[in-house]
C-alpha cells in the first residue's frame, strides 16, 4: 500500500475560482498530489479554491495535516478555501478540528460556487 | 440483596496485520465486519473505524516502527453493550505520539504547532473510552464504544474515560 491512492483533478471555473476534485484517500502520502493540484489550481490568479470531497473514500490524521498545510499556503496567498461533498462523518471531523471555521463547507458544488461568487 | 452478573466477554474477531503503511485500512475493515451485527449505529461505527485506523497507524509507525515482520494484533470483543477493540504492538512502554497540548488549528495556522498531530486527538474524541496498558513489550490501546447509545456530542476537549488500575490517556 505504498504511494498515494488518490487523484486530484483541477477545474478552472471563471477567472478566479478553481475546483479540485478529490477521489480516493487523503493521507500524509498524498502530499505531492495535493500540492501539485494546489499549484495548478492557484497558479492563474485564483482567489478561491473549492475542494470537492464527493469522491473521498478515506481520510486520516495525516490527511487532515495535509489540509492544514494547504490552508496555511492558501492563507499566505490570500486565497479562500471552500469545500463540499463531505460525508456526515468527515463533516463532523471538520467541526471537531475546527477546520470548518477556516474552510467554508457547502452541501454541493452549486452552493459552493454561489458562495464563491459572493 | 440481588446482584446482576456482568455478561462474559464474547470474542468477535482476533487477527493481526503486518506493520506496513496503509494496513490500518485492513484493520478498520475487519473490525467493521466483526461488529456489523452488534447494533452499533452507523455514525458511531464510522467513529469507531476512524479510532481503530488511527490507533493501528500509531502501533505500526511508533510501536513497531514500521517493521513489517512485527504484527499488530487486533482483538474485538463485546461485553454487554460495550464493543471493545484492543490494538497491540510490541513497542513496549512508549508514549503515544502527539503533542502534549491539545492540537489547536489557530496555532497551527500561525506556525506555532506543526500541521500534523491530530491522531491521538481524533482517537480520544471518536470513542467513549480509551485506555492504554503495557505488559512487558506488549503495548495495548483499548477502545470502547457502547452500542445502543446515542452518539456523544462533538466536544473540543472530548475525553477518554476509564477505570481500574490502567493508565488513562
Amino acid at each position: 500500500m505504498d504511494g498515494p491512492m488518490v487523484t486530484m483533478g483541477v477545474r478552472h471555473l471563471g477567472g478566479q475560482v478553481a475546483v479540485v476534485d478529490i477521489k480516493g484517500e487523503v493521507t500524509a502520502a498524498c502530499e505531492p498530489v495535493l500540492m501539485s493540484a494546489y499549484e495548478e489550481a492557484g497558479g492563474l490568479g485564483t482567489s478561491r479554491l473549492v475542494l470537492n470531497f464527493a469522491g473521498l473514500e478515506y481520510m486520516n490524521s495525516g490527511g487532515i495535516g495535509m489540509i492544514v498545510t494547504l490552508l496555511v499556503r492558501a492563507n499566505r496567498q490570500r486565497q479562500q478555501l471552500a469545500a463540499y461533498g463531505l460525508s456526515d462523518h468527515y463533516r463532523e471531523i471538520f467541526e471537531l478540528t475546527r477546520l470548518d471555521e477556516a474552510i467554508t463547507i457547502y452541501d454541493d458544488e452549486a452552493s459552493a460556487l454561489v458562495g464563491a461568487a459572493t | 440483596m440481588t446482584s446482576v452478573a456482568r455478561p462474559a466477554p464474547r470474542r468477535l474477531a482476533s487477527f493481526a496485520v503486518a506493520s506496513e503503511p496503509g494496513n490500518e485500512r485492513l484493520a478498520l475493515a475487519q473490525v467493521a465486519e466483526a461488529v456489523a451485527a452488534s447494533g452499533l449505529a452507523p455514525a458511531r461505527l464510522e467513529r469507531l473505524k476512524t479510532a481503530v485506523a488511527e490507533a493501528t497507524m500509531n502501533a505500526i509507525e511508533h510501536g513497531n516502527r514500521g517493521r513489517p515482520e512485527i504484527p499488530v494484533d487486533v482483538e474485538v470483543t463485546q461485553e454487554g453493550d460495550d464493543i471493545i477493540v484492543a490494538i497491540t504492538d510490541l513497542g513496549g512502554e512508549h508514549a503515544l505520539p502527539g503533542p502534549v497540548e491539545e492540537p489547536d488549528l489557530l496555532l497551527k495556522l500561525e506556525g506555532e504547532q506543526r500541521a500534523r498531530g491530530w491522531g491521538l486527538f481524533l482517537i480520544r474524541n471518536m470513542v467513549d473510552a480509551m485506555q492504554v496498558r503495557t505488559d512487558g513489550v506488549r503495548h495495548t490501546i483499548q477502545l470502547t464504544m457502547r452500542a445502543g447509545t446515542a452518539a456523544a456530542p462533538v466536544s473540543q476537549t472530548g475525553g477518554s474515560q476509564g477505570g481500574g488500575d490502567e493508565e488513562d490517556v
